[in-house]
């Protein structure tokens, strides 16, 4: 009884902050409500999540998030991983350096989107007008990069929570393992490869997994720079939940393109996790 | 993560059941006047957008208060990506967090066939000297919905070409009236430093926004009498090959992704000597203090090629589950009062009533003669893009396949094809 006791405040809160938002939400998939046809709501079983098997634009954001997760994800682990070796190796101005570093992920997305919208902007943006003087033109939003230069806004902003990861686990690797390494005189590569990745991975599953669940909500930078064109090219599973619910009123039918994304990311979360993480 | 924007739609969703029950009952849905000075004191609560015309309203709010003293009007004025959120939200609220709002005219027909909105036919037969047949027909058109009257018209956003006039005195040009000028005055204007023409190619609202003035010009239509979509037509494909030129040939360089501010930014700044924008950008590109610097008086404004331009405006709506309704349409009835609306214009604001844009004083005080009557020529045979349910889907997926066929993701015979299929497909949906 006094464990149900100390454990009540805790299932209060999960039963009405995730419990019952959540079970409403898988109810709703089930319906067809809309917003402005509030009198008409019926059950109508899987016919939402049928739907979405020939919802062209659905089906290429669904494609869209994943590339967008796996590259963006991928480069911000090896950069992270690249400068949090480096700075954990630094002795001078390292507070400095480490405060410079991190200050992208302090701003707010929608922010950091406007402000590349107008970066990148052939016309009026810095970076398109310094590489005019070389002669170089690029089309950042057109339909081949636009997805692409999502990814390297991306990157830029969140590399920094991969480096604070990554250098907190660095950190607290224990001596031992290098020394030993070093008398039996491996070089950076072969300690790099031998102790430090084996000894650093528990970190760098969570990282990845966190920052993997966060590139997978990817929104705000759509909104706010290509609405998610050119075509198809930049929507994106959240943008597309956001405009059927919002937008267009389709409660029902949004639910279910954002349950269809829980599953997958469900899955996937398990089966990294299980592969990754020695038992 | 993905739980929160659960948990938003799943409370967003349960607060739609009580909320039924609230517009059933709740406010007072008798037949009113506006209440008369020294009535009862109320607040009304206005969600309105980041715009000029919003801040010209607030600067009369003295005036307002000044004759009615115990109704005070708060206004918040938040950028428009923001606003429906924020206006769906109150309506489904069971105590509203807006008194008065204004709608967009996508909106209207959803809005107002789900209830959300006042009929505001009895307030207006019952206000004194109100002369509503004096808005502009096609403005009045669009807040109509099954013989109802859902909103008073605040302000247009019709069409137009906003060009710069000494750019185009200088290479001897008159305003384009047809888009074969258009494009030879493009032609001839566009420099190594100054595109030719500013566009708004921006997947959804805006391109199709720009683009439907090219289909009317060469004489296509959106939807026929019966609300049937005839987008699959000859007319559309010559005006999307024709729009897919002009971007190619006359558009800044890579300008996909712009949207009208832009392009508003672009002929400010002298690199771009035109663009077919909203009317009321005129007063901010000439005014001293706009965004045009140096530039500013050198802009005109003219129909848009064809002389058929799409049509956008904003209305005064009463939300139907407001408790001071009486209140609300006070400070409506006021605000749109022709003797108002002329103050209001004379401030900048864009004009509704016809009454107003053949007004001498309004010519003199305002921003002359030639102005007003092209605002009044916009007006008289400007269309919405959508008229029906389901107006903002509709508008959007039409929007995604234009805009990939400038992209050249699709051909303009594939994107014309899928933009009538899914339109009609979205109003179906809707009926």
């Amino acid at each position: 009884m006094t464990r149900w006791v100390f454990m009540a405040p805790l299932l209060a809160l999960f039963a009405v902050f995730f419990a019952y938002p959540f079970g409403y939400s898988v109810w709703i998939s089930f319906t067809n409500l809309t917003i402005t046809k509030q009198g008409q709501t019926k059950f109508v079983g899987f016919d939402q999540y049928l739907g979405l098997l020939s919802n062209s634009t659905y089906l290429a954001s669904l494609r869209n998030t994943f590339m967008f997760v796996i590259a963006a994800v991928g480069l911000e682990l090896v950069l992270g991983m690249v400068i949090a070796l480096a700075l954990h190796r630094q002795t001078w101005l390292k507070n400095v350096t480490r405060s410079v570093l991190l200050t992208p992920m302090f701003v707010t997305p929608i922010a950091v989107g406007l402000m590349f919208r107008f970066l990148l902007n052939q016309q009026l943006g810095l970076i398109p007008r310094i590489l005019s003087v070389f002669g170089i033109t690029i089309d950042f939003f057109g339909p081949r990069l636009a997805l692409p230069s999502i990814i390297a806004i991306d990157v830029w902003q969140w590399t920094p929570l991969m480096i604070l990861m990554l250098l907190a686990g660095l950190q607290s690797l224990p001596e031992e393992p290098y020394e030993a390494a070093r008398v039996d005189g491996a070089d950076a590569w072969f300690t790099f490869r031998n102790v430090t990745l084996p000894l650093l991975r528990p970190v760098i599953v969570v990282a990845i997994i966190i920052r993997a669940l966060d590139a997978f909500k990817v929104f705000e930078y759509v909104i706010a720079i290509t609405k998610g064109g050119p075509g198809t090219a930049t929507e994106t599973i959240q943008y597309q939940v956001y405009k059927t619910g919002f937008q267009f009123f389709r409660l029902g039918e949004a639910a279910a393109m954002a349950l269809v994304l829980v599953v997958i990311v469900f899955i996937i979360v398990i089966i990294g996790y299980r592969r990754m993480v020695p038992r | 993560m993905l739980v929160l924007l659960f948990a938003v739609l799943a409370l967003v969703a349960s607060a739609c059941s009580s909320s039924s029950d609230d517009t059933s009952d709740g406010g007072d849905t008798t037949t009113t006047v506006a209440v008369e000075a020294g009535g009862e004191a109320a607040t009304v609560r206005v969600i309105m957008e980041e715009v000029p015309d919003t801040d010209i309203v607030k600067g009369m709010l003295a005036d307002f208060n000044a004759e009615y003293p115990d109704i005070t009007v708060e206004i918040e004025a938040m950028p428009y990506d923001q606003m429906r959120d924020r206006i769906v939200s109150s309506f489904l609220a069971s105590d509203p967090t807006f008194d008065l709002i204004i709608v967009d005219n996508p909106w209207m027909y959803d809005f107002a066939s789900a209830g959300f909105l006042e009929d505001l036919n009895d307030r207006i037969a019952a206000t004194a000297d109100y002369n509503y047949e004096d808005f502009s027909a096609p403005l009045r058109d669009i807040a109509e919905v099954d013989g109802g009257v859902y909103g008073v018209p605040f302000y247009n956003y019709g069409l137009s070409l906003i060009y710069r006039s000494d750019l185009y005195e200088a290479a001897g040009l008159e305003a384009p009236t047809t888009l074969d000028e258009f494009g030879a005055a493009a032609a001839a204007l566009t420099t190594d430093d100054v595109a030719g023409i500013a566009m708004q190619p921006q997947k959804g609202y805006k391109i199709f926004e720009e683009w439907a003035n090219y289909l009317f010009a060469a004489g296509g239509s959106i939807q026929d009498a019966d609300n049937t979509v005839v987008l699959d037509s000859p007319e559309a494909r010559t005006a999307l090959d024709t729009y897919i030129d002009f971007y190619n040939s006359y558009a800044p360089e890579n300008s996909l992704n712009w949207s009208f501010d832009e392009s508003l930014r672009a002929v400010a700044g002298g690199q771009a000597a035109q663009m077919i924008s909203y009317n009321w950008m005129l007063p901010t590109l000439n005014g001293a203090d706009g965004p045009a610097g140096d530039l500013a008086g050198k802009f005109k404004v003219a129909e848009v090629p064809g002389g058929i331009s799409v049509l956008g405006a904003w209305y005064w709506s009463l939300p139907a589950n407001s408790n001071v309704k009486d209140a609300s349409w006070t400070f409506v009835s006021w605000i749109t009062s022709e003797a108002q609306a002329k103050t209001r214009v004379i401030a900048g604001g864009a004009p509704v009533r016809n009454s107003v844009m053949t007004d001498p004083d309004v010519w003199a005080q305002g921003f002359g003669e030639d102005y007003y009557k092209t605002v009044a020529a916009i007006l008289e045979d400007a269309r919405p893009l959508a008229d029906g349910p389901n107006a903002e889907e509709m508008i959007n997926v039409v929007g995604e396949e234009l805009n990939a066929a400038v992209a050249g993701q699709k051909s303009v015979d594939e994107a014309i094809t899928a933009a009538a299929t899914r339109a009609q497909e979205v109003l179906n949906q809707g009926g």
